[in-house]
């Protein structure tokens, strides 16, 4: 269980920072670089990266669930997971 | 590609975010309560846009608290996962009445669950709810931790789980259709029904609401409803916020101030209510 908090901590970690550092620059383009109120592609490209690297980051935490539990055979809360990874893929379709 | 918020308007969402973020983590009720009525009633974006661009800052906080938790080992994962079943699923109803509500229904709703909120969090009880004796089992679903008032490990076990699981769905409605984190709802059901030490509670639902969240942020998201430069701003300030509220809170009693904002809550309740 500890080098499962353990992987989650790094992997929340490294999914914020990544977020964080990519909305910062992506800010800091679009107001050095924009012109008569146009955003440059470069910076719409960084600020939607890094929305969706943080969108990404639980999704991901939920699809290493998945996986910790499978490979620990804890198959109630494998399948648990698994409803929950169905259930964010539903709503991601009923999205689009 | 236009965008209409000016550098002032961008600054003023991140110190917004930053606010909201510090109050939020030093009254353990997240951020959204004051950013969502801020970003709709004071910089004039449309309730949905708001609700949207909070619901980014709750991801956002939500996978920094849990990573900083997760040291501690506070994040009850088992009973998280069971709960996050639910909180989904209440996530999804609610993604799918986005956009179907009409503002004045939207209005309505922000407004009683604000007057709720400021409720809570003026008769909130703080249970401790802990078994001293270390080896106690503590069940499937229940957990141990390191407390530092009694200076050692201790237990808890969970009870009344479905009232849990009842609370975490209405939570995932509430927190899509209206842009908050859910955790005021479910921290002191967590800690008063169910046998969950408080910050157990509290640690436990930040884990869950980034899940919860992520579900009503892909519709927001995919929606266009997310103004990509005042989101990255109010998330960048958030994190900044929270981890100066925590700071705060590490070193203050909150308890004036939770009666001043419960106040601001309540007179936020009355403004949506007769808007």
């Amino acid at each position: 269980m500890k080098a499962t908090y353990e992987l989650f901590g790094r992997l929340l970690t490294a999914g914020v920072t990544l977020s964080a550092a990519c909305l910062a620059v992506g800010l800091a383009v679009a107001f050095a670089g924009r012109t008569r109120d146009v955003t440059p592609p470069a910076a719409r490209l960084l600020l939607d990266a890094g929305l969706i690297v943080l969108m990404a980051t639980p999704l991901l935490r939920v699809l290493v669930s998945l996986s910790e539990e499978v490979r620990n055979r804890n198959w109630f809360f494998a399948g648990i997971t698994f409803i929950v990874v169905v259930v964010l893929a539903a709503t991601l379709w009923t999205a689009l | 590609m236009r965008i209409i918020a000016s550098p002032a308007v961008v600054l003023i969402v991140m110190a917004a975010g930053a606010g909201a973020g510090s109050l939020g983590a030093l009254l353990g009720i997240g951020g959204g309560v004051f950013l969502v009525p801020f970003l709709n009633l004071v910089i004039g974006l449309p309730f949905l846009s708001a609700a949207g661009i909070s619901l980014m800052t709750v991801i956002a906080t939500s996978s920094a608290v849990s990573a900083y938790s997760s040291g501690r080992q506070l994040i009850n994962l088992r009973l998280g996962m069971v709960l996050e079943v639910a909180t989904v699923l209440g996530a999804f109803v609610g993604s799918l009445a986005v956009g179907v509500l009409s503002d004045r229904q939207l209005h309505l709703l922000f407004a009683a669950v604000m007057a709720g909120i400021a409720l809570i969090m003026m008769t909130r009880l703080d249970r401790r709810n802990v078994i001293l004796d270390p080896t106690v089992d503590p069940g499937t679903l229940g957990g141990r931790f390191y407390e530092q008032e009694s200076g050692g490990e201790v237990s808890y076990r969970v009870r009344r789980l479905p009232l849990g699981l009842g609370v975490s769905f209405a939570a995932g409605v509430l927190s899509i259709l209206l842009g908050i984190g859910g955790g005021t709802l479910k921290v002191p059901a967590l800690n008063a029904w169910c046998g969950v030490p408080m910050r157990a509670a509290a640690a436990t639902s930040a884990f869950m609401i980034g899940v919860t969240a992520l579900a009503g942020a892909i519709k927001y998201y995919v929606r266009g409803d997310i103004r990509p430069e005042l989101a990255a701003a109010a998330v960048l300030g958030v994190l900044a916020g929270s981890r100066a509220g925590f700071w705060i809170g590490a070193r203050a009693r909150a308890k004036g101030l939770k009666a001043l904002m419960a106040a601001v809550l309540g007179g936020v309740a009355v403004i949506y209510f007769f808007k």
